[in-house]
């Protein structure tokens, strides 16, 4: 992994003149864990390798051993922040196979939902970029509008994180009219927050740190098949709410547009989530203004519905905050699952942090990799290395436990 | 009061203030970002804490430097604060002049990144060769601040001597000539990189490289690092406000032979300037890159000081 900066120099005097930082997979600028070993030097990049799989958990696995019911609520919990996506993409696979139509009102429901978890979703990545490049005020202030949002689905679905909104045909909670308004009231106090953290952003100091910064060209962006708001920030117009509508998209298809930028820089990629965030509430104005009426969920009990979806495979695509969300689902026949196949957007984004970094400097790295929107979850094994011998062992979770469970014998 | 009491009273005094300062200044800051922040008392409740948890020394680390590091940075910020503490307490100047505390200020810092650098930790290294970077930039304008104001006053390094100039004049240093303005806004430009806080936190960037030196410092070691920071930006902010504005000549002379109002005085002083040139910058600013901050230094203070000192040698 040797990178030859100029013809003249030999591997061996790059060897003695860089510095290999671990960056990860606990840093304060990750918010979960990844290993990104970067070779510098003085403060330039010159290399990064990659290593996942600290967050490994098997869901696919357990997902396989569940019933539906039981995997819907285990899929939720892939994400923290995008458990919505997850449900709908897992739902409308199912759906598919079962031919079930869920109501209109249940699918502007999903829309509603989906939307403001984009924009908490937003909310949260620009709070950290914020705290990344060291503006703790403008971090603080973020996470206290996007505080209001969780509140708002706290009122809507009972759950601040973990929505529990969807079931097979429908969602589980309405909306009521006294609701709707107060959504609206916020959604005013959120545009008018947001409009804020933009002039916030654009300030000289901010700027300075996040401009022509982390550069993915047009071209890269398609060949490492990027996407959401990482592809849109090279000037890629993809996006799945357009391209292959599903839910209510079909029908709001006029009240948002696609927000793309060009330089591909990390400036780019802010600035098209933050200007999401307003398309966003663009959207959520249109469904309380055009909120058909009906139910909202089939009246037979869902382990009913559940037991009729025959054997078949479907794959679903929804528009995830972070870009597009993949799910491919293959049931028994017996209210079971053959195989669930996850495919995040993050790792489609992950690959492009190497093209982003390389040349840039180690202020830069905790910036570049916070403008991905990097979205991985919680480890299940420990790497202990004996620097004296020089040997590395991976210590699984049942022997972490004995020794947790030694030491506390011993006192 | 005599020289010897004063030089006596002088540390333990520093410590205190020095901690009450850093927790005004972390409330303040929580106040503006919309927190509640933690209680005033904060830094002496996370010393003794950290007093009270184990040593650890990493095996990569050259043990001797490492531990002996934070004790001697912490002891030098001390001395150098109580050396001016105890000039203005007493009135005389036996004890020490500007220039000594100014290098026992920048040695602490040294003290730290040495110790920092012995820890084995790459992380450690990028951090040191930061700050190396940065102390080049703010420490070379505040040097020549420091000798501006020694050629613009009598002309003496005298901590004393500079006060009775000021208090002869009528007027605080600041104001009295542009050369001196001149000196002391380079002073104040290179208070928050001298306390190293956001924008100018690049050594110990915690979310870039985890605090850069103070990585593998824990439990007392980290306790005598915090105390010899926070006894090292109370003393920047004294000295500020004892060079060049001393605000309590303007009560007149009365209030001058009080040694506890004019010092109380001078404390409130260097709080409100700890307020503008620590806790401003910090809440409203992003931390810049070590080229932007470089760059920063060298074009404004730098010329700042420059120009003040050769305004002072034509007497203006």
């Amino acid at each position: 992994m040797v990178v030859k900066r100029s013809t003249e120099r030999t591997e061996k005097e790059v060897e003695y003149t860089r510095l290999r930082i671990p960056f990860g997979p606990v840093h304060p600028a990750l918010k979960e864990p990844v290993l990104l070993r970067i070779s510098v030097r003085g403060e330039e990049i010159i290399d990064v390798d990659m290593t996942l799989g600290h967050v490994h958990r098997g869901i696919e696995s357990l997902a396989e051993g569940r019933n539906l019911i039981q995997t819907l609520y285990l899929i939720e919990r892939i994400c923290g922040i995008c458990s919505h996506s997850h449900t709908t993409c897992f739902i409308q696979a199912l759906e598919e196979i079962g031919s079930i139509i869920p109501s209109e009102r249940a699918l502007y429901l999903r829309t509603l939902i989906f939307e403001m978890e984009r924009i908490h979703s937003h909310l949260l990545l620009l709070g950290v970029m914020a705290y990344e490049i060291g503006f703790d005020t403008l971090f603080m202030f973020t996470w206290h509008v996007r505080e209001k949002i969780l509140d708002l689905f706290e009122k809507i679905t009972g759950n601040r994180i973990h929505h529990a909104m969807n079931t097979i045909g429908g969602v589980r909670w309405d909306l009521t009219s006294q609701m709707a308004g107060e959504v609206k009231a916020y959604m005013r106090e959120i545009e008018k927050s947001t409009k804020y953290i933009h002039s916030a952003f654009t300030d000289g100091t901010v700027e300075k740190r996040i401009c022509n910064l982390g550069v993915l060209d047009y071209n890269d962006a398609i060949k490492l098949c990027v996407v959401g708001p990482t592809a849109r920030g090279s000037g890629v117009n993809i996006d799945v709410r357009k391209d292959h509508p599903y839910a209510a998209y079909d029908e709001l298809k006029g009240d948002f547009s696609v927000i793309t930028r060009k330089d591909g820089d990390v400036y780019a990629r802010t600035e098209v989530r933050i200007f999401e965030v307003f398309e966003s509430i663009n959207i959520i104005k249109a469904i309380l203004d055009r909120l058909p009426n009906g139910s909202i969920r089939p009246e037979e009990n869902v382990f009913r519905i559940m037991k009729r979806i025959p054997e078949g495979e479907a794959v679903s695509l929804v528009e995830a905050p972070r870009g597009e969300l993949l799910y491919f689902v293959k049931t028994d026949g017996k209210g079971g699952l053959i195989r669930l196949k996850v495919r995040t957007p993050t790792f489609s984004n992950l690959l492009s942090l190497k093209r982003m970094l390389v040349g840039c400097e180690i202020a830069d790295i905790p910036v570049i990799v916070a403008s991905i929107d990097p979205c991985l979850s919680c480890t299940n094994r420990v790497t202990i290395i004996n620097q004296e011998k020089g040997k590395s062992k991976v210590i699984d979770m049942d022997s972490l436990r004995r020794m947790v469970r030694r030491k506390w014998m011993r006192r | 009061m005599d020289a010897a009491i004063a030089f006596l009273i002088s540390p333990p005094a520093v410590l205190l203030i020095s901690l009450l300062f850093e927790g005004i200044d972390r409330k303040i800051h929580a106040r503006m970002q919309k927190r509640i922040g933690p209680p005033v008392t904060q830094p002496f409740y996370d010393l003794i804490k950290l007093f009270s948890k184990e040593r650890i020394v990493p095996i990569t680390a050259s043990a001797r430097v490492f531990e002996t590091m934070p004790m001697i940075a912490a002891a030098v910020s001390l001395l150098g604060a109580s050396i001016l503490l105890s000039n203005i307490l007493s009135g005389s100047s036996v004890i020490g002049d500007l220039i000594l505390v100014m290098y026992l200020l920048a040695m602490s810092s040294v003290a730290l990144m040495i110790g920092g650098s012995a820890s084995g930790n790459p992380y450690g290294v990028v951090g040191f060769s930061r700050k190396m970077s940065m102390m080049i930039a703010y420490e070379i304008p505040m040097f020549i601040a420091i000798i501006s104001v020694a050629f613009g006053s009598s002309p003496s390094l005298a901590i004393n001597n500079i006060i009775r100039f000021q208090i002869s004049l009528g007027l605080p240093l600041a104001a009295s000539r542009p050369s001196m303005a001149l000196a002391a806004a380079t002073f104040l430009l290179c208070m928050p990189a001298a306390a190293s806080v956001v924008p100018f936190d690049i050594p110990e960037a915690k979310t870039e490289i985890i605090y850069g030196f103070l990585i593998e410092y824990g439990g007392p070691y980290l306790a005598l690092a915090k105390i010899a920071k926070a006894v090292s930006n109370f003393a920047l902010t004294l000295l500020a406000s004892a060079v060049f504005l001393y605000v309590p000549l303007l009560l007149g002379e009365n209030v001058l032979l009080n040694l506890g109002i004019s010092l109380s005085l001078c404390l409130i002083e260097s709080l409100l300037i700890m307020f503008v040139t620590i806790t401003v910058p910090r809440t409203v600013l992003a931390r810049l890159k070590i080229g932007q901050a470089f760059k920063f230094y060298w074009m404004l203070p730098l010329i700042l000081s420059i120009s003040s000192i050769i305004l002072s040698s034509v007497g203006l």
